[in-house]
Parts: structure tokens; sequence; C-alpha cells
């Protein structure tokens, strides 16, 4: 160990080489390091889409997601299947464990998709994986602002579809970009249907001859005079005329044209969302997708160099104007920690100068920091980190800490350089002085780096939002050490020159030594403090009993919370409607809500979307809106300042909406939700079964019988049903009595009244469906449905109701499933109880009181799942981060006694955290457990300096006493310098205002109040005390 | 010695109240967000509270915002209609064939199809094969001619179509009466005819039903005389008759846009001040545009006839807000 002080004071030039090139190799990965705004805690999860125009969920669930499940069950590494068929829409959700290989997992699925499709019926949809990409990929939304006014929202969108799309996606690291809102371009073939009547043609016919009339072939070649000659011959329909003219039927030499029995016009095809704009109109729009893994800000800054580029080529008086753009919030979180970590920079380089009163000391364990950083980030590469709010955080948290180690080897230094003899070279002393405090410092950095050992072991979204913060605490810290140990012996060899001789006099006649002004003082007051404490041993015992009491006195005070929200900066207005409602309502009901928000002066704009676009993204039904609230710049804001204060601002205003539920939330935390698990509620009693209606009755049952277990709270079932159907149940009997069969019955039922696709019109390489349908007021009510004519084998037509059953129902909404079963699920809280015996209860209030048919059975999840787990690892792994932390001192001391006053730090400082939440007003939170964990580390690390010098006084026979009193006074030093950095390292993240502040606060708190009354108990209760844990007392 | 027992000890006790402290501490911050979602949700079900029993209070600012209009409840005649295709034809009464006598020589043909005739106009002249004498052809109706088979020098015989003449000042309107509309179509309702965009809608009256159900399309015969002094109607064209099935005064008339279904049950909301409440209703007669109401609503009421879908949603909005989950 002495000799690594050794080497690199030998060897002075390579080690500054070295430290050089492994500053640069930082600077390298720091500028390849991917940026994010958070950390990604998307789950590993292949989504497969299976879109089918019209189907109905239960028909969506047969067809289609059953037979994708079916296809993707037995895959390594699953976790989890879960599906949602929607009106019109099948989602496979494929869960994958935690750091599975996201194209491995698209591979495995890929390939089992192709089974899938063999079993999915033809023509019922193609089904597909979602965008390779996670809940954070959505970076850019963009609508087409159209100032002319002459371009209808058919045309934007075909401009959105064929000219934006492909020209976007060919940016590097864009997977994806999913138009929505305006009508898609189709050409429609809009039947007449007296004329079928008239003259006597199907529907299918129509069908047939359209599709008959529409293509181009390739008959190789021919040969003239040595030189070939493509053969091709052209019939594909360019126009509205040509389909027009398709003739259907030919009788006594005159044909039957298409256009005699239908309208033929473009128009929008049947969509299922909808994209508003501030109250008033609406617009097409699109939004960008990133690729899983790729450089949010690069790629950002590629996309707007693109639409640049587009907007040049798009006709005059259209453009893409982007609404809202991840950058933003990527440069505010990078920025809020940049700042918090200059700041600090800045902070802790005062309080070296303060302290060290010489600038070369100060100069020495200044350039810790960003040889530590640094190292941090070629870590950070290695392990695939990326730089976001939470990793940069880390650095944040641990720059008071990254000077720790240099400043006690510098400040050792300086005190032997002062002290020594004249005639001792230079080289020797500083070996020394190093020799003297590298173990200390190596246990109090490695018991840092482990008192970080439980965050790695924390899951689920947690552990994906914290662990990379200690990763990169981790990292610096191991950096840090790497500097004191090895560079900052010998910078110091290099820099520090040793006082005059005339100085050290003074110096070593008084218990004080010289020192700076700023030491001096402090000294003063100091003194006879710790005097009188340490001859009132008792004072020092009440002290830290009092202070332990105002800590459980006030923990039980602390309110709590899980994460705090992160602020995004983006506002989101979320409108839930009746799920019955027709997307005409809710793009009313919308717009009204758009013009409310706008009341309020500092919107700008309101952006909205209804329903979804290209499947991709987003899957809500037509009953859920999105709406983007576009600011003023903040300094702009009228009356409030934080995004809270806004939201409150708009609720106001907006108040409540008759029919529609309103909550806030933002783009990245809503996408993410959607991932995870569905269920937000401590306890999700999931009830699984065949039978819809069953389901039903059975979850309402249980909902009522939970109801009545004390301590249950907002009981819920899932409202599983809501969905007005027109169901039409073809009657065997009668079409047995026409001869028809029930797929004639239905092809027409499909044709006439949701309409068929016939084939593809090309306009140039953009293609647009051919779609044949009846006229809407023949097929817009029952009536008319009830009215349509089913031809009979013998040519006789016959009305649809008289073959047929039709009544209208409410039918399933959606219905969900898990592993392949399908499931309602009942929420609950619970309210003043313990979570484990109220599940014990309700499981047998459940048995005893709920009779469910075979078949079907009950589970117990949600959030307390999650907790148990946790607190089951965190009951092991604390303890043994205790045990290890107790092992590293009991090595470095070689006394149980001197361990344990060490250790006698952590509860003062807990207590010291806890206070600071209190007078802060924040709650006990994750963040804020982090902040108690740094805390074990650094309020050991005071105590091991202190109980070091001690001991080491004792050793060379100072009297107990005398050796508290003049180690606690030399070593105020270190030990103020220490804790001050570090305090004010994290000073700037307790009152940044920024983009993920408010993460970062209550850990800043914590630690800062833990330091303060541990650095209290340092100085004035272990002096005091140490008598009783001394090694040698009894000896002396 | 026994004193630093007790210190060890009290050491031990804070290391345990540590421990408790950090697990606990990381178990709260867990167990923290349901006092949160409780609040939200109280907070959530204060405002249902103002909504509760089933009664909407909505300014009438919001009224309008919403575009939810009220009217007051009273009676109103309801017609009732079913649709029939149809087909122009020629009543057979009017058509008039025109056969030569005697089988002769074609001397003369005076007439053009679509030349209008009269009674006893002459349509051509045919030489008698038999006496070598003239005789006419002459038309028995007032008509148009729409067939002609004769053409100058031509030998005809008595077996040789000659002209076809009809009268169109009148046609007939055959319509096809479905199995499931035969019990309402009775001779004597009124029939509005069209033929699709371009003619016009006119008034008719059914005038016989045929007793007998044609065996190849299992479908009635219902006929209808119009009018055709412009020639309009053109045989062989196709028709669509909407037949008045019943018209009578009731005494409560609802536009369709009136009524929601809630619980399976169709509800109107009736207006009381600034209160909403949905009513059960008992429903009657319908046809495209109405409702007669039997029971629950009474003349003189207010009810919501538009938009009333938003406050059937605001009633079930608690429903809706949770397992909102895809």
């Amino acid at each position: 160990m002495n000799k690594w002080i050794d080497f690199s004071l030998k060897n002075r030039l390579l080690m500054i080489t070295l430290a050089v090139l492994l500053m640069a190799a930082g600077y390298f990965s720091y500028t390849k390091l991917p940026v994010d705004a958070f950390p990604d805690v998307s789950p590993s999860l292949v989504q497969v889409f299976t879109e089918t125009e019209g189907l109905a969920p239960e028909e969506i669930e047969k067809y289609i997601t059953f037979p994708v499940e079916a296809a993707m069950n037995g895959l390594p590494d699953v976790e989890k299947i879960r599906s949602v068929s929607n009106f019109g829409l099948s989602v496979v959700n494929i869960y994958f464990k935690d750091g599975t290989n996201i194209y491995f997992a698209r591979q495995l699925v890929n390939e089992r998709l192709q089974e899938a499709r063999e079993q999915i019926p033809e023509g019922f949809g193609d089904s597909q994986m979602g965008p390779i990409s996670t809940g954070m990929g959505l970076i850019l939304f963009y609508y087409l602002d159209d100032t002319t006014g002459k371009y209808s929202l058919t045309e934007l969108r075909t401009i959105q579809d064929w000219l934006i799309k492909y020209q976007l996606q060919t940016v590097p690291g864009v997977t994806e970009v999913l138009g929505i809102g305006g009508w898609e371009k189709q050409f429609q073939v809009v039947i007449r249907p007296d004329a079928l009547l008239r003259y006597d043609i199907t529907i299918d016919r129509i069908i047939e001859k359209i599709k008959a009339n529409n293509l181009n072939v390739g008959a190789q070649f021919i040969e003239k005079n040595s030189e070939e000659y493509i053969v091709r011959s052209v019939g594909l329909v360019t126009e509205i005329p040509d389909i027009e003219n398709i003739v259907i039927k030919e009788e006594g030499g005159t044909p039957v044209y298409l256009s005699q029995l239908a309208d033929i016009r473009t128009g929008g095809a049947v969509r299922r969302g909808v994209q508003t704009m501030d109250g008033v109109k609406e617009i097409v729009s699109g939004m960008v997708v990133k690729l899983y893994g790729t450089n949010s800000s690069t790629v950002i800054g590629k996309v707007e160099a693109k639409m640049k580029e587009i907007n040049k080529a798009l006709p005059e008086g259209v453009r893409i104007v982007p609404y809202y753009q991840q950058k933003e919030l990527v440069e505010a979180a990078v920025n809020t920690v940049l700042h918090a970590l200059m700041q600090g920079i800045i902070l802790v380089s005062i309080i070296l100068i303060l302290f060290m009163g010489s600038v070369m000391p100060s100069l020495v364990v200044a350039i810790s920091i960003p040889f530590s950083i640094l190292f941090a980030m070629i870590g950070m590469r290695f392990m695939g980190l990326s730089v976001n709010l939470m990793s940069f955080g880390g650095l944040a948290i641990a720059i008071g800490m990254m000077v720790d180690g240099t400043i006690v080897m510098v400040d050792n230094i300086d005190r032997m350089l002062r002290e020594a003899p004249p005639d001792e070279p230079k080289i020797h002393v500083v070996a020394r002085a190093g020799r003297e405090v590298i173990r200390p410092i190596l246990f109090a950095i490695s018991i840092i780096i482990v008192v970080f050992l439980p965050l790695f072991t924390l899951q689920g979204v947690e552990g994906k939002t914290f662990r990379p913060l200690a990763y990169t605490v981790a990292l610096a810290m191991l950096g840090s050490l790497l500097f004191a140990i090895t560079i900052a012996p010998m910078l110091s060899y290099l820099l520090m020159r040793r006082p005059k001789r005339n100085n050290m006099k003074a110096a070593n006649d008084t218990v004080v030594p010289k020192e700076n002004r700023v030491v001096k003082i402090l000294n003063r007051i100091f003194l006879p403090v710790i005097r009188y404490f340490v001859h009132h041993r008792v004072l020092a015992v009440i002290l830290s009993i009092a202070l332990l009491i105002a800590g459980a006195v006030v923990y039980p005070r602390l309110g709590s919370e899980f994460t705090p929200t992160l602020q995004e900066g983006t506002i989101i207005l979320r409108l839930t409607m009746a799920p019955s409602v027709s997307l005409n309502e809710s793009t009313r009901m919308t717009q009204i809500v758009e013009k409310r928000v706008l009341q309020v002066p500092d919107v700008t704009h309101v952006v909205t979307r209804i329903g979804r676009g290209e499947v991709g993204a987003h899957t809500d039904p037509i009953n859920s809106a999105e709406m983007y609230i576009l600011l003023k710049p903040r300094n702009q804001w009228k009356g409030v300042k934080t995004q809270a204060e806004m939201e409150e601002k708009i609720r106001e205003v907006v108040g409540n909406v008759p029919g529609v539920l309103t909550n806030f939330t933002q783009p990245i935390q809503m996408t993410v939700d959607e991932l995870l698990e569905g269920v937000r509620a401590e306890l999700a009693i999931k009830l699984f079964g065949d039978d819809l209606d069953v389901l039903k009755e059975k979850a309402d049952e249980i909902a009522a019988v939970i109801r009545g277990v004390r301590g249950a709270a907002d009981v819920q079932a899932d409202q599983i049903s809501g969905t007005p159907q027109l169901l039409i149940k073809v009657d065997r009997q009668k079409i047995a009595r026409y001869g028809i069969n029930v797929e004639d019955v239905q092809q027409v039922i499909r044709a006439a009244v949701g309409g068929e696709k016939a084939g593809q019109l090309f306009e140039g390489i953009r293609r647009f469906d051919i779609m044949v349908r009846y006229r809407e007021q023949d097929r817009a009510d029952v009536n008319d449905i009830k009215q349509l004519l089913i031809e009979t084998p013998d040519g006789a037509r016959v009305p649809l109701v008289q073959l047929a059953e039709i009544r209208e129902m409410v039918g399933p909404r959606q219905i969900t499933r898990e592993n392949s079963q399908r499931f309602i699920t009942i929420q609950s809280n619970v309210v003043d109880r313990d979570i484990g015996s109220f599940v014990e209860e309700g499981r047998k209030a459940i048995e005893s009181g709920v009779k469910l048919p075979p078949g079907y059975f009950v589970t117990w999840g949600g959030q307390f799942r999650l907790q148990q787990e946790a607190n089951k690892r965190l009951g092991l792994v604390i303890p043994v981060t205790l045990l290890i932390i107790f092992l590293l001192l009991y090595s470095s001391f070689s006394s149980i006694k001197n361990t344990l006053l060490i250790l006698l730090n952590i509860p003062l400082a807990l207590v010291g955290g806890v206070i600071g939440l209190w007078i802060s007003g924040q709650n006990l939170s994750v963040p804020a457990s982090v902040g108690f964990i740094a805390l074990f580390g650094i309020a050991l690390e005071n105590g091991m300096v202190l109980v070091t010098y001690l001991n080491q006084l004792v050793r060379e026979g100072v009297p107990v006493d005398e050796a508290s009193v003049k180690g606690a006074s030399l070593r105020l030093r270190p030990v103020l310098m220490t804790a001050a950095t570090t305090a004010l390292g994290l000073i700037p993240l307790l009152i940044a205002t920024g983009t993920g502040s408010e993460v970062q606060r209550p850990l800043a708190t914590v630690v800062i109040g833990g330091l303060i009354t541990s650095t209290l108990l340092t100085l004035l209760v272990i002096p005091a005390i140490y008598k009783w844990f001394s090694t040698r007392v009894n000896g002396k | 010695m026994k004193m630093k027992t007790i210190i060890n000890l009290k050491n031990l006790t804070m290391l345990i109240f540590l421990i408790v402290l950090s697990v606990s501490g990381i178990r709260c911050t867990n167990e923290k967000s349901d006092q949160e979602r409780a609040r939200e949700t109280t907070r959530e079900s204060e405002r249902e509270e103002v909504h509760a029993g089933d009664t909407v209070v909505m300014q009438d600012t919001v009224l309008l915002e919403f575009g939810i209009t009220t009217q007051i409840a009273g009676a109103g005649i309801l017609k009732t209609y079913v649709y029939l295709p149809g087909e122009v034809v020629i009543p057979p009464g009017n058509l008039a064939h025109v056969h030569p006598r005697f089988p002769g020589v074609v001397k003369a043909v005076m007439k053009q199809i679509g030349d209008m005739v009269k009674v006893g106009e002459t349509l051509a002249v045919i030489e008698s094969n038999q006496s070598l004498t003239d005789y006419t052809l002459q038309s028995q109706i007032n008509g148009v001619i729409t067939e002609m088979h004769l053409v100058k020098g031509e030998m005809v015989d008595d077996e040789t179509h000659g002209f076809l003449i009809a009268d169109l000042t009148k046609v007939w309107v055959y319509l096809k009466i479905y199995q499931k509309d035969l019990p309402y179509v009775r001779p004597g309702q009124e029939v509005y005819i069209s033929a699709g965009t371009g003619f016009p809608e006119v008034r008719g009256r059914i005038d016989y039903i045929s007793p007998l159900i044609d065996e190849g399309t299992r479908t009635g015969r219902a006929r209808v005389v119009l009018d055709n002094k412009n020639y309009r109607w053109k045989p062989g064209l196709f028709v669509t008759g909407k037949v008045v099935t019943a018209k009578k005064r009731v005494n409560i008339l609802v536009p369709k846009t009136a009524i929601e279904i809630m619980d399976d049950v169709p509800v109107i909301f009736v207006r009381k001040r600034d209160r909403y409440f949905p009513r059960p209703v008992a429903l009657g007669m319908e046809n495209d545009e109405s409702y007669e109401v039997l029971r629950g609503l009474t003349a003189g009421e207010r009810y919501v006839n538009k938009h009333a879908f938003v406050l059937k949603a605001e009633l079930q909005k608690n429903e809706f807000g949770e397992g909102d989950e895809h």
C-alpha cells in the first residue's frame, strides 16, 4: 500500500502523463455518452399491434389476440404477456426480464409472429411489432401549419404521410414517424343501393370487377433486330374517371358503368383519432419516434435540420411546426445538474481556500474534482449509462465527497511539512505524511462506496431511476480514491512549499498550530466548548439523547410519497370521456375544453390528440384525449412560478367539465405509465375467468366484500363494459328457408356498412385504398341497416331484418388478458393498517363471501407485492451493508469499541436528515432514502478521521482527556472542511428550481441536515465520550 | 466495566434504531403514494357528491357552451313510414295493340315511334291481299306510339304486330312489400314516390294490394297510380315508395336526440331550474326523427332535446374514471 505513494512520488512524469491521459479519455467518453433527460424506466417490452378495421373487442380477442398470445407463450425470458383487445385494435405486450437485449427479444417475437400470422384469418389484419423504442422514444411532435388555408385536411395528411414521413424516417436514429389527424385519403366508391336493385348487381360483383380492372403486368421481352424490348401492359387506374368507367355488366351490348351504380370521389378513411388545436380547428400532425439506445439530443438536432430542408420542399404556405420537443427537457434537466455541478465546484473551491489558507494545496484538492468526474465518465461509457438527471445528479452529490480523501491527504502533508525537521528531504516528508493517512482514506472511501450497495439492489422503476446515481457516485469515489493516494501526494510534492522556519516555532508552542485566520477564529470558539464537554461527558450523552428524541418525535410527522414527480416542463391535460362517446362528440367536447384552457393568459396554444393515429405509439380509444398546453416562456408567467402552480391555475380556469374527467400528466410520465403495469393502486385483486358477464358480476361482488374489510379505501372494480353495440345475429332457420349462407349475409353487412377494400390506386408511388361502401344515408342508422337487402340464390332479395335478429346492447369496451386468460381487476388502497393482515382477511372474506364458478380464480398483486419484495430485500441488504461497514471499520481500528464509537455517528446523522426534511416541509420518499444511505458513509468518514487521530495521540502517550481536546481541535480543520465541502457541494441542488430539481432536493436536504448533526457529534460528542471507548483507557 | 457494557448496549439499541429507521424509511416511502391517492380520490368523490342522487347541476352559461338545448314537452303528429322498392309500369288498360286484320301489303305508314295519336287517327294503310282494297289501321286510344313493326311495302299477315300504343298520362307504380312490412301496408295509405336525385317526390295513395305473394321473390305487391301528364315517370324506372303506415296525434312527441340510454333504460333529462334529472320513459311509436313518449314525461315539462349525452356522461363520470388502463 505504502509503495503506491513511493512509486508515484518517484515516477512523477509517468504519473502526470497517465493522469492527463486518463482525463483525456474521460473527456472523450463524455462526448460519446448518450444524453437523456431521465434514466429510461421503460420495461423490456415488445409490443405486437394488429389493426383490423371494424372488428369488435370480442372478435379481436378471438381471431387475433389469442393466436398472437399463444404463439408467444414459452419464449425464453418472458415474464408476462398482457393483451388488450379494443375495438379495431389488438395490442399484445410481451414483457421480458429486465435487461434482456431488446433486439434479441424482438427477434424471438418476430419468429413466433410468423406462426401467429398463419393462425389469423385472411383479411383480419397484419400483426406488427411496435417501433424499436421505449417510453421515452417520443422525442418530437409537430403539426402542419397551413397559412394559406387552401389545403384540405386530406391534402395535408397526404403531405404528412407521403412527403414528410418518409423524409424524416431517413434521419439516423429515427425509427418511425407516425401521423395522426386530418383524413387519410382514399378513393371511395359510394354505392347507391337502389341502383344495385335496378341493374340486378351485387356489391361483391362490384368489388370483384374493380379488382379485375386495375393492374399492370409484365410479359418478359421480345427480340427485335438484335435488341430486346421489354413487354409491359399498363392497366392500372390512375384517376377517378378510370374507376368510373369500369364496366360492371353488359346487357345486350349496353355496358353498365360503375358510375351508374356509384359515385366515385376522394374522401377520408375511417379514423380513430383526431388532432385539434386551439378549440377552433382540426390539424394534421406527426410524432417522431427515436430508435432505442440512440442519443436523444443528437437525433432531435438532426430531425430539426431535416425539417428545415423539408420545409423548403413543402407547398408554399405550409410548414412544419414542432409543438413538443424532448430536447428542451433534456437540455433543462442536464442544465439543472450541470449548474449544480459548476456551482458546487465553485463553492467547494471557496471553502478550500478559506480553510487551507493558501492557493497551492487548494489547487491540488480542486484538481481531484475534474479527475474524479472524468474517471466516472470512462466508467459510465463502459457500463452504457447515459448522461441524465440522475447520473449527473450523482456526480453533483458526490462533488463534496470527491475532495474528502484528497483533503485529508493534503492536510496531513501540509501539517507535516510545517512540523518536519528542516533537514528531512521534502520527498520523505510527503511520503511519510501520505503513509500515515492512506489507510484511513482507503477505508473511508470504501465505506462510502459500500453504503451505496443497497441502491444497487433496488428493482423496477426505482431501481432504474436510482441505480445510475449509485453507479456514478461509486465511480466518482473510486476516481477520487485513486487521485488521493497516487496523484495527490505527487502533486503536493510538486506544488506545495515548506513554510519558513520561524513560523514553525510559534506553531509548536501552542496547541493551535499555525493556521489561517478562519481556522484560528473557529478554534478560539471551539476550544473552550470542547474542553467543557470533555469534562462534562454526561452533557454529551444528554445532547445525543436529546437529538435522538427529537428525531423520534419528528419522524412520524413526516409525510410520505413515492418518488417526487419529475417536472418535465410540458403540461398535458388528459381528458377521459364516457366509453360510449363518438369521435365527433369527443372532438366537440375537447374543443370546448381547449377554449377554456386558452382563457389562461399564459397559454399560447393548445394542441390535442384524441384517440390514436397510426399504430405504434398510442393505443388510446377515442374517449381519451391528451391536451398539450403550450405556455409562454416561464419568465413571462403571471402570478405563478412553478409548474405545479401553473397546473393549479389551469385547473381553476378549466373547472369541472360536464361529462369529462380531467387530470394533469406529462408526456414521458404518461407514456411510461402506460407501458408499465396498468394498476397503480396499493392492492390489485385480479379475477381470472372466461365469461365477461360472470367476471363483471363476480368482480362487483368481490368489490362489495372487500369494501367491508376494515382499512379498505377506494375500492373499485374495472368497468369493462360500456360500449354500445348493434348486434346482428343471423337466424339460421330463416336463412335456411331462403338457401342463404351466413357468410352471404355478413359480407353484405361488412361491405355495405363498414366498407370493403377493392385494391389501390397509385399516384406515382403514393398509393391510396379504393373503398367500396354504401352511401351514408343508406347505412347511417339501425333502420337503414335493417333494410339492407340480401340476395337469395334464386335471385330474390330479402331485407336483413327478416333474416337476423338486430338489437342494441352494451358490450365490452375492451378485453384485457394476462398470460392467456381474461381478467378483471379490483383495485383497493389500504388505510391505517398493515397490508399483510388486510390481504389475509380479504382472502378469507372472498372465500366465504363470494362463490366463484369452476375455472375462476383470484390473484393478489399490486404495489404491495413490490413493496414486500423491496422490504424483504432491503431488510437483508441494509444489515449486510452495516456488517460490511462494521468489518471494514474493525479491520481498520482492530477495536470493537472504536468501531462502535464511529457507528454512533449514524443514528445522529439520520436524526439531522429527518429534521432537515421536516423543517423544509418535504416528505419521506425514495430520493430521501437515498440521501439517508449516502449519509451513512459521509457520517462515518468524519468519525474515522477523528478517532484515528485520537488513537494516534493516545499511542504517543498523551493522556486521554488531553488527547481528546487536542485531537478535536487539531482535526477541526479537516473535519469541518470535509463536512463543509460535502454540504456546500449539495447547496446548489437544494436551491435549484430547474427541471429535475424536485428529485434531487430531498436527497440534498437529508444529507445537509444529517451532516450538521453528525459533524456536531463528531466534534463534540466523540471526543467527550472517547474515554469510554478508548482502547488504551485501562492501560493509562 | 459495567459502565462500558451499558454503553455498548446503548450502542446496540442505536444500531437497531438505525436499522429500523432506514428500513421503515424505505417501507414508508413505498406506502406513501396511497395516502396521496386517497387524497386524490376523496377530492374526486367530493366533486361527485355534487351530483349525487342522479342530478346534474348546470349553469346556463355551461349549457350554452356545450350546445345543450331544451324545449317544452308537448303533443305532435307522428308519422311512421316503411320504404318499399318499386317499378313504374304502364297500366295494362292504357295499352293498345294494333294488328292488321287481313294479310296484305303496307302501302303507307303515317306515324313514327314516339308520335302522339288520338282515337281513330290513321296509323297506316294496307292493301288487302284478298280484296286488293286499302284499309287503314287506326288507333283505339289516345296515346303515344311505343312500338312499330311495319314499314312501307312490307308483306303483313294477321299475325303481324302492327303498333303498340300506350297512354302514359297515368302510370302505375308496383311496390314490393317485404314480409316484414306486410302487416302495416294497407290500401288508402299515403305514399311518397321518389326516383332519386333529379326526380321530384310525388304524393300518391296505395289503391290496391295484391292478395297473392310472388313465389319467386316472396314479396307482396302494392299499386300506386300516378299522374304522368309530363311523362316524367318512364315505365321501367325504379322508384322508392315511402308509405305512411301510421299518422297519429300523440300526447308527447320528442326528437330522437333527446333519448339517452342509461342502464338499458331510455331516459329523458328533465330540467328543474338549473338541475337536470334523468327520467326513465316508456317509448311508443317512432319514426326516423321522433319518438312517442308513453309515460315518464308530461306536457309542459322542460326537457333537454340536444346533447343530452353530456349530462349522461357527467352522471356516469365516476364509473369511467377508474380502471381506464391500456
